[in-house]
């Protein structure tokens, strides 16, 4: 009896934990995403302290997310809870393990592209401002940042991890990652992707976006200037 | 996903010829100078206008001026700039050049901009191609398309990642304001432009493969260095020298006689397979071609290496030697190419058959070296390696080399089939041909084949060549009778 009770606890603490990574998988792609477009602007006409900020900050909140989803993963997937979760729920697992860990990388390359953006564009004296190269974005990165703040960690118990700096970031997140990599072999070419292969955006997004050509029309003008991007072009 | 291993990384990842990209960037943010740099304009478009387009005669004319060259130099340097990736067009984003007139540019951010480090990743396109996917459905062109279902077999794995993150970048952009919006993505576009060309365009970071050692990196040379250096210089000096007039003379005249050979100096008759997808020079020039063409047989007969060495021309001298029945100098030569190039385990069986068949006295090939070289050959035989026959080899090389080779050239042989030699005519196709040609392209003779009809004529070859065994010919005689 006991021994029943015991394992309907540890499924249930396995289905809670599942649930919880799959909110982290969006929070953890909504957040890279944002960080993405921050990082772009770095050294750009966009540059400035508030970039700077919101970057440090959007990186605490990659932080956390990672810190918290790889010690559940590592949890789920180690070797002593293979027989409670059932053939489906190994699969989900590793279909997690692989989002996350490719997710790293990537947030991982940008890091990298930050730290070295960064050194080459410091922005401690008034001077460095002059070297920023004129790239026509202005300051719109206030969106961003809101929707940032939007983003809820979904751990029910908040550890307090305090958020390093950028080298130290770098570092432990390739330190994770190779001891991830170390402890749970997962196959993975062996998880087969859910998504459709030719997505489409999806009908929330109402109204339809323009493509590139045509926000970059002009009117034609006679000349053979005109500044006409379809598909005709032939470079 | 990279599995990183425990041993020590030997593999080649830097790539080289890319040190120019830091001075490019010097000279980009130098361009930003707002007393110095190039003036700007903006960019007027239906919906909005965006700043900082700079046209391409102002950035030409900044450039002339500080590098104080001349217009030509400079519109390629901007060329460069352009193709390198870190001033991207805003009219013809697909050609990446730099024209001297009013059409605007604009700088890439430096996110975007080329890195000897690192490499665009897959991924990065995958996510990339998928968000304009998303936006707009049916946008990519058709290299872009080959691209995403390229990857999408080989990222399988990733899929869920590239289009989740493909999702939220759409999105995230939403929430900028228009003209930011659109400079995003011209960035991106102009990125993925230099990085994955369209099919059939240079790029201009094609850099070759990829080096062990960082070619960036200053390397300090030790003492040891010097050491082994001044020592290779002393030991070049001390060595016997030709003279130049000698050497050049030597040059003159293998040049004349090769001239037309050349396949970079002279054009390929009838055509060049590789440019015209018509294959008759190599039909024409198979090993055991009937007819040989013209320009082979006059190959044969600039000295007896090249005979030897192009095994349609051998089979004529084996022909010719026939008639002379002198062809056993011939037979050792072959048999001891055999033995050098052979397998390890069959030394031992040739070397004693040649010595059987060539060497011993009264051998039924008997052939006719002078007596040292004959004793310190049979004396190698005893414990017979892959170059015993080395100096037989050669002497026998001279001794055809000297006589029957000129006798050779003057025979009725050999002017026999240079008259009968293929002279086939230039090719001289349309280019609708040639896209028939490289539609109708076949995949040629299967080397399995070859195989096979080098071994029936090497089979045949070795019953014709076996010695006649006088007994064998009189006891048939005698039992005729």
């Amino acid at each position: 009896m006991n021994r029943w009770r015991r394992s309907v606890d540890e499924l249930a603490a396995g289905r809670r934990q599942l649930v919880e990574c799959e909110r982290a998988q969006d929070a953890l792609s909504r957040v890279t995403s944002c960080f993405q477009q921050l990082v772009a602007s770095l050294g750009s006409s966009a540059d400035g302290s508030f970039l700077r900020e919101e970057m440090d900050e959007t990186r605490a909140l990659a932080h956390r997310i990672c810190a918290g989803m790889s010690s559940r993963l590592l949890s789920l997937l180690s070797d002593s809870n293979t027989t409670h979760s059932g053939v489906e729920g190994r699969q989900v697992s590793e279909r997690l393990w692989v989002f996350f860990l490719s997710a790293l990388e990537n947030f991982l390359s940008d890091l990298r592209k930050a730290k070295d953006l960064i050194g080459q564009f410091p922005l401690t004296q008034r001077s460095n401002r002059r070297s920023l190269v004129n790239t026509g974005c202005t300051d719109g990165l206030v969106g961003v940042a809101a929707r940032v703040a939007l983003v809820q960690v979904p751990w029910l118990i908040l550890e307090a991890v305090p958020s390093p700096d950028l080298t130290n970031h770098i570092a432990g997140l390739e330190e994770m990652l190779h001891e991830m990599q170390l402890k749970v072999p997962v196959a993975f070419w062996s998880v087969e992707a859910t998504q459709p292969a030719w997505p489409e955006a999806h009908s929330e997004l109402h109204d339809p976006d323009d493509s590139l050509e045509d926000l970059m029309a002009v009117e034609v003008i006679s000349n053979n200037m005109s500044a006409c991007c379809g598909l005709s072009c032939v470079g | 996903m990279t599995i990183r291993t425990a041993r020590p990384n030997r593999g080649q990842a830097f790539r080289s010829r890319m040190h120019c990209l830091r001075k490019l960037e010097a000279i980009v943010v130098e361009m930003h100078d707002p007393k110095n740099g190039v003036k700007g304009s903006v960019q007027k478009l239906n919906v909005t206008t965006i700043p900082h387009a700079v046209a391409g005669s102002d950035i030409i004319a900044w450039i002339r001026n500080k590098m104080q060259s001349t217009p030509e130099d400079a519109q390629v340097f901007g060329t460069m700039l352009v193709a390198y990736g870190f001033i991207y067009p805003l009219q013809n984003h697909r050609k990446l050049v730099m024209c001297n007139d009013s059409s605007l540019y604009r700088f890439q951010t430096p996110y975007f901009w080329p890195v000897q480090k690192w490499v665009p990743e897959d991924s990065d396109y995958a996510i990339y191609l998928a968000k304009r996917n998303i936006r707009k459905k049916g946008i990519l062109e058709p290299y872009e398309q080959a691209h995403y279902s390229h990857l999408h077999d080989w990222l399988n794995h990733k899929w869920d990642f590239i289009v989740m993150q493909a999702t939220e970048q759409y999105k995230a952009s939403r929430d900028r304001n228009k003209s930011d919006r659109v400079v995003l993505d011209c960035q991106e576009r102009a990125y993925w432009i230099v990085n994955r060309p369209p099919r059939y365009t240079q790029s201009a970071l094609d850099c070759g493969p990829d080096r062990l050692v960082d070619p960036n990196v200053e390397e300090k040379i030790t003492f040891d260095q010097y050491r082994r250096v001044n020592v290779f210089y002393q030991q070049a000096i001390m060595r016997p020298r030709v003279k130049s007039s000698v050497s050049l003379g030597a040059l003159v005249k293998y040049i004349t006689t090769y001239k037309n050979h050349d396949p970079f100096l002279a054009s390929c008759q009838p055509s060049n397979p590789w440019q015209t997808d018509h294959d008759a020079y190599w039909t024409l020039n198979v090993r055991r071609v009937e007819v040989p063409t013209k320009m082979r047989v006059e190959r044969w007969s600039f000295s007896l290496f090249e005979l030897l060495t192009d095994l349609r021309g051998r089979d004529d001298f084996k022909i010719f030697l026939k008639k002379e029945f002198s062809g056993e100098n011939l037979a050792f030569w072959e048999a001891a190419e055999e033995l050098k190039w052979g397998t390890a385990s069959s030394m031992s069986a040739k070397a004693e058959t040649i010595f059987k068949t060539f060497l011993a006295p009264g051998a039924p090939r008997w052939i006719n070296i002078d007596g040292r070289t004959m004793g310190l050959t049979v004396k190698g035989l005893d414990h017979p390696h892959r170059y015993v026959l080395e100096a037989a080899q050669t002497h026998v090389f001279m001794l055809m080399k000297k006589d029957t080779f000129f006798r050779y050239l003057k025979s009725p042989t050999y002017k026999d089939i240079q008259k009968k030699a293929l002279n086939p005519e230039p090719h001289n196709f349309s280019p609708a041909q040639l896209e028939q040609n490289a539609r109708n392209r076949s995949p040629g003779i299967h080397p399995i084949i070859l195989w096979q009809q080098e071994e029936e004529e090497k089979t045949k070859a070795a019953a014709a060549a076996v010695p006649v065994d006088v007994k064998a010919v009189m006891s048939k005689i005698d039992r005729k009778k």
